[in-house]
């Protein structure tokens, strides 16, 4: 059973003659985590903006829960756009205090979700005298509070070293197996790649692509050749039945299989023609090789 | 309505800024109010030497004239209550917290509705405050009180509320317009002493009176004193009706705006 969470219905944002947001429509079910993509401008938080409100659309609607929106609704949602923002010459619990306010809800959860952030020492500390990384962490704890069925992230890791992605990647995991539903937009592919069961592509304010994450990469098989000859697998690649695709990388082709077709079938074909092979290994797809053929079609249609 | 004012109070409480200015005013119009008469009558004095008629010493502490006295004076410190107001809305605006707060799930109205109610709360704490001094002062002043007397003027004590919040709406609405700190406490004293002041002379007779902040300006008059008396001038001794009316419908106008504008902006 699938429960519409948000429907966004052809939904347009218009600065000037700029479409940030053009025609739109994404459906966000229960229980999934989607990872919005896309490149600079591309409308992820412009779209974002508009189904919390914070922005006015053009044209175009949406509904939280089957409803149009309402303030009653959008308590069950909580979402940090962008940076993390409080009073910065509060401490963490009184800000966190003011969260609880506006959403209604109890002061007693506070030290539970800094507990889960990990900013329980530093409760007490004036919000301005906070890194970077603590500031972010403070945000996803302000997002826990009121116990909301809906987690909107905007870029929860940007500008944060390798470590502290680790850490905020885990702590969304950690909140994602509590059964909530996540969008996360972010430009790091291999962090959506491991966080998200969707995934959501945008270009221009236009949708490329909406689908689920395995369906992405778990469609076929990519397999690396090389050898002296690279002439001859060249041609052997470009005419075996079980090869969808060639292309060249450096000092390798990268052949995509048939589904259902393993390497060791490429392998025999190439052997039986007496060519010999130096390296010959399976490449995992990743969402950000798909992510870069997406864009790069869609550029070769639109030019 | 509790709700949004608990917000409030927790945003300026712990806000240094906020309690500076506002015991710098409290300190300002305290000391004015205690001090106002010793140099008045100094200054009487001093006119009283060259006056072809005695000048008789005046004192403002008596009830029940000190009503109007003391709001009047007042009335030329509100500038920095509205510095206050100008203060915390555009830090919403630049911390970007007005847009958190509506993200999180404040309505715009609720949050414009919060602004309103904590002006509320500043235009009722300062007129406590007068009140207060004016008690304290007025009983030690006035040689036989009756009841009536102390209260037959507290119409000024009212009005001088309305004069407040009025004032500070237009703070508010100048803030929500341009959303920037410099900028608003700028235009503000721009628009109040020189804009306004020179939109009043260039209108026909009368209509001047109908501007924003001189209609606010014309609640309390200038009280008469015997001074005054001197150069035959006669000021209005009681509050019109027809000005709190014209207040009204001009808090109600920019409150109007600001809904307005606050409901199409992007946050
Ligand atoms: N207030 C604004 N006025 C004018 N143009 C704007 C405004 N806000 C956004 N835009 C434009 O809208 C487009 C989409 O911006 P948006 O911030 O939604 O992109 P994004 O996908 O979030 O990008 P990023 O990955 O860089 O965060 C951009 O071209 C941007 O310049
Ligand atoms: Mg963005």
């Amino acid at each position: 059973m699938s429960e519409e969470v948000l429907v966004i219905d052809k939904l347009t944002k218009r600065y000037g003659k700029l479409k940030a947001v053009d025609e739109l429509s994404i459906t966000i079910e229960k229980g999934n985590i989607y990872g919005i993509l896309g490149p600079n401008g591309s409308g992820k938080t412009t779209t974002l903006g508009i189904v919390l409100d914070a922005i006015n659309a053009t044209s175009g609607s949406f509904k939280w829960f089957g409803e149009t929106p309402s303030k009653a609704m959008r308590k069950r949602v909580s979402a940090i756009l962008e940076t993390p923002v409080f009073y910065p010459y509060m401490s963490a619990v009184k800000n966190l205090e003011i969260i609880a306010d506006i959403k209604e809800a109890s002061y007693d959860q506070i030290p539970d979700v800094l507990k889960t952030v990990d900013l329980l020492a530093r409760k007490n500390s004036k919000f301005r005298t906070y890194s970077l990384g603590m500031k972010q962490r403070l945000a996803i704890a302000a997002a826990l509070i009121g116990n909301p069925e809906v987690l909107i992230f905007d870029e929860p890791t940007n500008g944060l070293d390798p470590h502290g992605i680790a850490e905020i990647r885990n702590l969304i995991k950690k909140i994602a197996n509590e059964g909530l539903t996540i969008v996360l937009a972010s430009h790091l592919l291999d962090e959506v790649q491991k966080v998200c069961t969707h995934v959501v592509v945008l270009e221009k304010g236009k949708k490329l692509f909406a689908g689920k994450v395995d369906e992405v990469l778990g469609s076929s098989i990519l397999v690396e050749i090389a050898g002296p000859e690279m002439d001859k697998i060249e041609a052997v690649l470009n005419k075996s039945e079980f090869v969808v695709k060639v292309e060249r990388d450096d000092k390798m082709f990268i052949a995509e299989l048939k589904t259902g077709i393993d390497s060791s079938a490429i392998n025999k074909s190439l052997v039986e023609q007496g060519i010999t092979i130096s390296h010959i290994s399976l490449r995992k797809k990743s969402l950000e090789n798909y992510f870069l053929e997406l864009l790069a079609e869609s550029h070769d249609k639109t030019s | 309505m509790i709700r949004l004012l608990k917000i409030e109070f927790k945003k300026v409480a712990y806000n240094k800024t906020f309690w500076i200015l506002l015991g710098l005013y409290a300190l300002i119009l305290g000391t004015i109010f205690f001090g106002i008469q010793s140099v008045i009558n100094e200054f009487m004095i001093d006119a009283g030497k060259k006056a072809p008629i005695p000048v008789t010493k005046i004192s403002l502490y008596e009830f029940p004239a000190i009503w109007q006295n003391l709001t009047y004076v007042a009335g030329y410190f509100k500038i920095i209550l509205a510095i206050i107001v100008i203060i915390f809305i555009t830090n919403e605006y630049s911390y970007r917290t007005i847009r958190q707060n509506i993200i999180t799930g404040l309505s715009r109205w609720d949050f414009l509705l919060s602004k309103l109610l904590m002006i509320l709360v500043i235009s009722a704490g300062a007129t406590m405050f007068l009140f207060i001094i004016g008690l304290i002062l007025g009983f030690t002043n006035t040689p036989e009180v009756t009841l009536s007397m102390m209260f037959v003027n507290l119409t000024f004590v009212f009005t001088y509320f309305l004069e407040l919040f009025a004032f500070m709406v237009f703070a508010l609405f100048l803030g929500i317009l341009t959303k920037r700190s410099g900028l608003t406490i700028g235009l503000l004293f721009l628009y109040f002493y020189i804009i306004e002041k020179y939109i009043y002379y260039k209108l026909p007779d009368g209509w001047g009176d109908y501007l924003p902040l001189r209609s606010i300006g014309n609640l309390i008059d200038i009280p008469n004193t015997s001074l005054m008396k001197i150069f035959g001038l006669n000021f209005r001794t009681f509050v019109s009706v027809q000005d709190v009316i014209v207040v009204f419908v001009y808090s109600f106008i920019f409150i109007y705006l600001m809904r307005l504008t606050l409901k199409k902006s992007d946050l």
